[in-house]
């Protein structure tokens, strides 16, 4: 099951002020999808929330995409990222999780969110329940696919708006 | 002007040391938890202390309590730059003794403005 299109507003939002902000790097949003990722990610950072609503914030990116924020966060070379990428990588999924949550607290009673988890690999899937509403939004970043997904736990059928 | 960065992500670290060399100020120390950062400001103070919430062992918050009730740092200016932006974690912060507060993302230009608002405070 899909997300309300609102919060999914929210969320690109959210993630276009991170990286416009922090990373001076302009992302181009495509249509919000329910499949799979068209490409594998290497990188997957999760950042959980919980309140108002409960569910993850999950930004995937390739390695190459991840080296690229990682050193525009850093302002070294690409050739230099030694190491910092998941650090970087829950940073980042830590500023649009927050970003998220603000925006909505400003509507809506707040919801809390987790210290980030990065994993970092070139053969693994994440999984979820069949349970959760989850939408993930397409970004292209000079060139390099990302995508931040939402995801919902299914307790708050009726109360999505 | 000597600056203290406190913060469990080095990411997050470099990203304020580098934002502060840029605007000008070059004497920056980094702590990696609100421990860390007391051990170090009793060591050797400075002007500003710029903190993260979240951390692990002692989290900003309790590390801005122990600021200011330590007679030889209570009157050290605090910048908190947290992702926490509810009116209530406000609130919070500036009970415990932060003196400003910064809500990442955060440009270059608004970490100036919260210096040189809590240096004139």
């Amino acid at each position: 099951m899909s997300v309300p299109q609102s919060l999914l507003t929210t969320l690109v939002s959210a993630t276009e002020e991170v990286f416009d902000t922090m990373l001076a790097l302009p992302l181009q949003a495509r249509a919000p999808v329910n499949g799979p990722l068209e490409v594998p990610a290497n990188v997957v950072a999760t950042v959980a929330f919980a309140g108002h609503r409960r569910g993850l914030v999950v930004v995937y990116s390739s390695l190459a995409a991840a080296r690229q924020i990682t050193s525009s966060m850093l302002g070294i070379p690409v050739h230099e990222v030694n190491g910092e990428v998941p650090d970087a990588m829950g940073e980042i999924a830590n500023m649009v999780a927050g970003t998220f949550r603000n925006r909505l607290a400003a509507v809506e009673p707040s919801s809390d969110i987790s210290v980030p988890t990065v994993t970092i690999g070139t053969d693994f899937s994440t999984l979820y329940s069949s349970a959760v509403f989850r939408s993930r939004c397409p970004f292209d970043m000079q060139g390099e696919p990302l995508s931040v997904e939402l995801i919902l736990t299914g307790d708050q059928v009726g109360g999505l708006k | 002007m000597r600056f203290l960065v406190v913060d469990d992500s080095s990411t997050m670290r470099r990203i304020i040391i580098n934002t502060l060399n840029k605007l000008g100020y070059t004497e920056c120390r980094e702590a990696g938890n609100g421990r860390e950062g007391l051990d170090a400001l009793t060591a050797n103070p400075v002007d500003i202390v710029i903190t993260d919430w979240n951390m692990p062992e002692m989290s900003g918050v309790e590390f801005a309590r122990a600021v200011r009730a330590n007679d030889a740092t209570k009157a050290v200016p605090i910048l908190m730059v947290t992702t926490n932006a509810a009116e209530g974690d406000i609130v919070e912060a500036l009970k415990a003794g932060v003196s400003n507060y910064v809500v990442k993302p955060f440009t270059p230009a608004t970490i100036k403005e919260k210096i040189e608002a809590v240096l004139k405070a």
